[in-house]
């Protein structure tokens, strides 16, 4: 087991290293600005321009740019600092982890809570009008995108001007520990809508899993056996039937939490996906390797967490 | 989005003596001022309510908090705050600034050639550095300003001829005191100058490069470059950034999502002429949607906003409709245009211009920004308030100039233009342009930018024109595009410029001066190089008086000439207050004095 | 099982996709001639009703000149001025204002038409699409094949890559790319020009490793087969082989991850637009639309819904019709 997680934990690593030399190379090779002319500002003297060039070690090959990059980020956990604002690209990505979390594991509640039982029933009820109707309903979820999701959402519900004025949809995210009334007020219908789509495939794919385990040898021998329905179903199909789910929910997560820029940028959540969107049209790239750095650490850690979990979860995976 | 450039921040530059004349107005209650601001609520500016917290809603971030390399509009607004430079504006006067720092007025030779200030005694930094302010902070904020680790924006442009200085920014291991900065006593500052300019010297005095820095406290921070002073900035103001009380590491901002201001528990009111009612105030960055931050600001409580002008025209009809309070407007001082690049086939021919400009509507250029309510039509380059804008015709223009007098587009007049044009060899037919070229047009991705881009397009491809349009940050647009001659930009829709200081020749120099024209960084956009109009604007640059304003009516009445953009509207700035907020704007740049703004 | 579902842009708001494991087997196990395929689809009345709607559409993307003429709109690139107030808002109001003659759907914030600009908006969309999914479906497939069916380095190579790729924030590597791209006078030395062309390629870019896997694991069964056996025994080249016996045994998946991948890029090329990296002006895209809408929904709210309906519309007929095709193919996953 240590063994495994161990050799997990390498190819980790391993695949960090790769991410972060591939977002250097692409965003070296694919400049949008001349950093060194963004710093300089309005003093646009060739000079200066040279110099800073010198300081940020522009001038250098890139590969040895990418060491002294990997440098830092090995030896200080340091990321570099902002080509506009010289802040230390850790400290804004730490400060806007908060919001990213929120929003996302807020959401996780949700989809889990509205997903999985739809989906339960939709198989128990296989062909039934209720199932049909879930179902359609789930694929309407999913076609509709985010972003549109959330200006009808705050067209309905914004208590300034919706038709339904409930929800504070005014961007007032602040940090739980700061308020958490607000904290909770602005995220509700941020969440609802960034669970939506989430909410309907996983109600789609707890559906088709449980189908297909309903189907089981052992399922039917339960049922031989005279067990009562609500048991086969819960014990022995539900079970085996969210396992997959884990690995997906894991890997979701992850990925949610390297931000949510649709969802961020429609409802004003001051997120790491908005960071890395502004960053990428201001050329900023010690901000955009970050960002890409913390989401795929993200990704890469859930996806280790959920490999690992399964291995206790499920005795027949080997490792 | 502002679009104009880089945001100069310069008055009072050549109106420095009306500096010299301007009374100091320490103690803010004083009512007196001149052209007093009015805050929309009706109240003078200097009279409020002490306490209470206020929340700003900001789209961005300042750029920096160290004074030395504040550059744009919002840092120089939250260094208003937490700052103190020798001379500033208060928002009864944006023209004539008063002793801040500076216990009266600078003290000039005669040769012209040396400056003496004099500090106020008990002005006292925040925490962590608490001692009194002296005037070696002040001479090591400017010497540090011209250091490879700071690059001060100001350094070079307004303080070359200090004595002493290098003349290009050196690291700051190798940066030796400047012989021109001397400190007699602690609160006397001499500067030297190698030529005799301490007019002008004396009215840059109000660029935060003076605020004042504590070599002591700040050495080990520019140590590292670029500095490290952004993080760890030494206060002055009535407020603070929320700091480490023991180091002095900044912790209440953090970048593109706040700004924590208290008070300066070090800060004695008698040493200064800022009100500073309110005892927090939030910046809270991130509103990109101004439509949210706006309508948030109309429905709150205890808020202002916004930080990038002007709020989205569905928020400022139902502020002008039914929040008219709440809404602060100040005669912008710029003028936009669509600037078309002379250099440039077609436009490199006058008739063709010309034709564009009488076949364009320009009212519905104006009406992507607002409309009318918002400022008139731009009929030449001299905005309105600017010395030289009545010389220039005032609201009516150059009457007699035919292809400007039509703002909603003379098809018939454009036809004749087409027609001159097409003699001079251009494809034309039947009043419309007929050349197969596509031309680059680069725009803004930010509205109301981008509005205007889409109407400039349509209304080019409506007089036979074929474009290729291409959408990018504005940042990009001045780095990248239109600054950038060798990239070779057709149309600049999205350009304009707005005063340095309250003289014609800020305007129309850096935008229509062919010898202005920089491979980088370049403001003149149409790439005007007209020889009369250079000239004019070197001959006219040592007048002064009468004679001044009408030589730059003449220089812009040339320009306008010479077709070289299509001028759509001298906008004003509007700035929104939550119902319970008593917000003072500050003429100076046309946003909410922090430090002047209560709670009803 | 749906893995079309999973409409997403990974790395941004959407699910992860679904990798379809013990399903893809099954699905082997249960291929059924295609005849059989297309009875069961034909049966399928929801599926039917979306492949109309479909069709309708492409037509209406081809035609959108002339159903906007004899709609009696005008053209996108027209401003109507006086559909706009003194602010230059357009107004909603009884016999004028943005519902004025002629505008069914009423005008943007400009005065443009907004019924004709999502007509044509479907253009975009379909042909991003389209074009998007055709080139990381032919990588895809070739490259799955490929790995499949050698086997050894060359997969273990080809899956590395895949497991990087999973381990991306690929929206923002997108955006990343899009706007690199999109400044300028493109990226590569100017070799890719801003436009669609930039969407196609970083759409197409993300999405073939989904195809690849899938195919690859398909390869990989298939291989074992009979069929192939003997091919190889008689002495058939690998090249022969896999064009031959291998790729026709795999249209059927083929096709039902195509569909599915049609909605995933549409809703990508419109999420890079609403961004502001998708395709360039004036040509009207939903996604960009929808983005401008942003300041004015409030006042003007036809101009963000026509454009998201239209997105919503498209997006779920091929999402169901995609489903028909995966239930055709595999009936056990079905009743």
């Amino acid at each position: 087991m240590l063994a495994y997680i161990l050799r997990r934990l390498l190819w980790s690593v391993f695949l960090l290293l790769v991410v972060s030399f591939l977002v250097f190379l692409i965003f070296y090779l694919l400049p949008s600005a001349d950093p060194a002319k963004i710093r300089a500002g309005r003093v646009q003297d060739p000079d200066v321009i040279a110099a800073i060039t010198r300081q940020l070690h522009l001038d250098r090959p890139w590969y040895e740019q990418y060491l002294f990059y990997l440098k830092d980020l090995v030896l200080h956990f340091d990321f570099g600092r902002s080509y506009l604002t010289n802040t230390s690209v850790r400290s804004e990505i730490f400060g806007r982890l908060p919001a990213t979390i929120s929003l996302a594991l807020g959401a996780a509640v949700i989809w889990l809570l509205v997903g999985l039982p739809i989906g339960v029933v939709s198989a128990v009820k296989r062909g039934t009008l209720w199932d049909r109707l879930a179902m359609g309903g789930a694929l309407v979820a999913i076609s509709a995108p985010v972003y549109w999701l959330g200006l009808v959402s705050i067209f309905i519900f914004s208590s300034d001007f919706g038709l339904i004025p409930i929800f504070d949809t005014n961007g007032n995210y602040t940090d739980i520990w700061n308020d958490p009334g607000q904290w909770l007020s602005s995220l509700v219908l941020p969440w609802l809508v960034l669970a939506t789509s989430f909410a309907a495939i996983y109600a789609r794919f707890m559906r088709s899993n449980l189908v297909e385990v309903l189907d089981e040898d052992y399922i039917r021998t339960a049922r031989a056996k005279g067990l009562r329905e609500r048991r086969v179903i819960f014990r022995h199909g539900v079970r085996s039937a969210i396992t997959p789910i884990v690995t997906i929910f894991g890997l979701d997560l992850g990925i949610l939490f390297g931000g949510a820029i649709l969802t961020e940028s429609v409802f004003n959540i001051p997120g790491i996906g908005r960071a890395a969107f502004s960053a990428i049209q201001k050329a900023d790239m010690p901000i955009i390797q970050g960002t890409v750095l913390i989401g795929a650490m993200g990704i890469i850690l859930l996806n280790l967490l959920v490999d690992v979990l399964y291995a206790f979860l499920d005795p027949r995976v080997r490792y | 989005m502002r679009p104009i450039p880089l945001r100069r921040l310069l008055p009072a530059l050549i109106a420095s003596s009306a500096l010299v004349a301007a009374g100091c107005g320490s103690g803010g209650g004083s009512s007196s001022g001149a052209g007093g601001s009015e805050a929309p609520g009706g109240a003078k500016a200097g009279q409020g309510r002490q306490g209470g917290e206020l929340t700003d809603l900001w789209a961005s971030d300042v750029d920096h908090l160290d004074p030395g390399q504040a550059y744009y509009q919002s840092s120089i607004n939250i260094e208003r705050a937490v700052n103190r430079a020798l001379y500033s504006f208060s928002p009864k006067d944006g023209t004539n600034a008063i002793p801040d720092l500076a216990d009266g007025q600078p003290e000039i030779s005669q040769d012209s050639k040396t400056i003496t200030v004099h500090l106020r005694k008990g002005v006292r930094y925040a925490p962590p550095v608490n001692r009194e302010v002296k005037a070696q902070d002040v001479k090591y904020a400017i010497e540090r300003s011209f250091t490879t680790n700071v690059t001060g924006p100001y350094a070079g442009v307004y303080f070359a001829e200090v004595e002493g200085a290098p003349a290009k920014p050196v690291a700051i291991s190798a940066l030796k005191p400047f012989s021109g900065l001397q400190t007699p006593d602690d609160y006397t500052l001499v500067i030297k100058l190698t030529k005799p300019v301490a007019q002008r010297v004396a009215a840059a005095l109000v660029m935060p490069i003076t605020v004042p820095v504590p070599e002591d406290y700040a050495r080990k921070f520019d140590a590292k470059s670029p500095t490290d002073y952004d993080q760890y900035t030494a206060f002055s103001g009535p407020y603070m950034v929320v700091n480490d009380p023991k180091t002095g590491e900044v912790t209440g901002h953090q970048q593109q999502q706040k700004i924590e201001l208290v008070r300066n528990p070090n800060w004695v009111k008698s040493t200064d002429y800022r009100p500073a009612f309110l005892d927090k105030i939030h910046i809270q960055e991130g509103n990109t949607d101004q439509v949210v931050a706006a309508r948030r600001t109309l429905s709150g409580d205890g808020l202002i906003c916004c930080d990038s002008g002007q709020p989205p025209t569905t928020i400022l009809r139902q502020a002008l409709t039914r929040n008219k309070n709440q809404l602060g407007q100040t005669p912008g001082g710029g003028t936009r245009w669509v600037a078309m690049n002379t250099k440039i086939k077609p436009f490199d021919n006058l008739n063709l211009r010309k034709a564009v400009i009488a076949g364009f509507n320009r009212n519905e250029l104006r009406r992507t920004r607002g409309g009318k309510i918002v400022g008139p039509i731009a009929q030449g380059y001299i905005p309105p308030g600017l010395p030289g804008f009545d010389e220039s015709g005032g609201l009516e223009g150059f009457t007699d100039l035919d292809w400007m007098q039509n703002p909603d587009g003379d098809p018939a007049l454009a036809k004749k233009y087409f027609d001159a044009a097409g003699k001079d060899g251009v494809p034309v037919s039947n009043g419309r342009y007929a050349g197969s070229q596509k031309l680059l047009m680069i725009t803004t991705n930010a509205q109301p930018g981008l509005k205007t881009a889409q109407v400039a397009a349509s209304e080019f491809e409506r007089l036979g024109f074929k474009l290729d349009v291409r959408k990018v940050p504005q940042d990009v647009l001045y780095t990248k595009f239109c600054g950038v001659p060798k990239a070779e930009v057709a149309i600049c829709p999205n350009v304009g410029w707005q005063k340095d200081f309250y003289d014609a020749q800020a305007m129309l120099q850096p935008t229509f001066d062919g010898n202005a024209i920089l491979p980088s960084n370049n403001s003149n956009w149409s790439q005007l190089d007209d020889k009369k109009i250079n000239d004019g604007i070197a001959a006219a640059t040592t007048l002064g008086g009468a004679e001044r304003d009408k030589a730059f009516a003449d220089i812009n009445r040339q320009i306008v000439e010479q077709a070289p953009a299509i001028p759509f509207i001298w906008d004003d700035q509007f700035q929104l207050e939550a119902s319970n907020v008593q917000a003072v704007t500050n003429p100076y740049d046309g946003i909410w004095d922090l430090a002047f703004t209560s709670l009803k | 099982m749906s893995i079309g579902a999973a409409n997403l842009l990974r790395g941004g708001d959407g699910p992860a996709e679904i990798e379809p494991t013990d399903a893809a087997e099954a699905r082997i196990a249960a291929r059924s001639p295609l005849e059989l395929f297309l009875r069961r689809l034909r049966r399928d009345k929801v599926a039917m009703t979306a492949l109309v709607f479909i069709v309708a559409l492409v037509l209406v993307a081809i035609l959108a000149p002339l159903i906007v003429k004899l709609v009696g709109a005008p053209g996108p690139q027209t401003r109507d001025p006086s559909t706009l107030d003194d602010f230059g808002i357009p107004v909603s109001g009884r016999g004028g204002g943005a519902f004025a003659s002629g505008h069914p759907f009423g005008t943007d914030d400009i005065g443009r038409d907004v019924f004709s600009r999502t007509l044509y908006g479907a253009r975009v969309s379909l042909e991003v699409a389209f074009i998007a999914t055709t080139a990381s479906v032919v990588v895809g497939v070739v490259l799955g094949m490929v790995a499949g069916y050698f086997r050894g380095w060359v997969d273990t190579l080809l899956s590395r890559i895949m497991d990087v790729q999973l381990a991306f924030p690929v929206l923002i590597l997108a955006i990343g790319l899009g706007a690199a791209c999109s400044l300028g006078n493109g990226c590569f030395g100017g070799l890719l020009k801003p436009g669609k062309a930039v969407v196609i390629l970083v759409i197409a870019l993300a999405q073939w490793p989904y195809m690849a896997r899938i195919i690859r694991g398909q390869t990989l069964s298939l291989r074992e087969k009979e069929f192939i056996e003997a091919a190889r025994s008689i002495g058939a080249s690998d090249r022969r082989i896999i064009f031959r016996e291998i790729l026709p045994n795999l249209i059927a998946p083929i096709i039902v991850y195509s569909t599915v991948l049609i909605p995933t890029n549409i809703l990508f090329e419109a999420a890079l637009s609403f961004l502001g990296v998708g395709v360039q002006e004036p040509t009207p895209s939903w996604g960009a639309m929808i983005s401008e809408a942003t300041d004015v929904f409030d006042v003007a709210w036809w101009f963000m819904l026509f454009p998201g309906l239209a997105l919503l519309f498209t997006v779920l007929a091929f999402n169901l019709v995609g489903d028909g095709l995966q239930d055709a193919l595999n009936p056990r996953g079905k009743k």
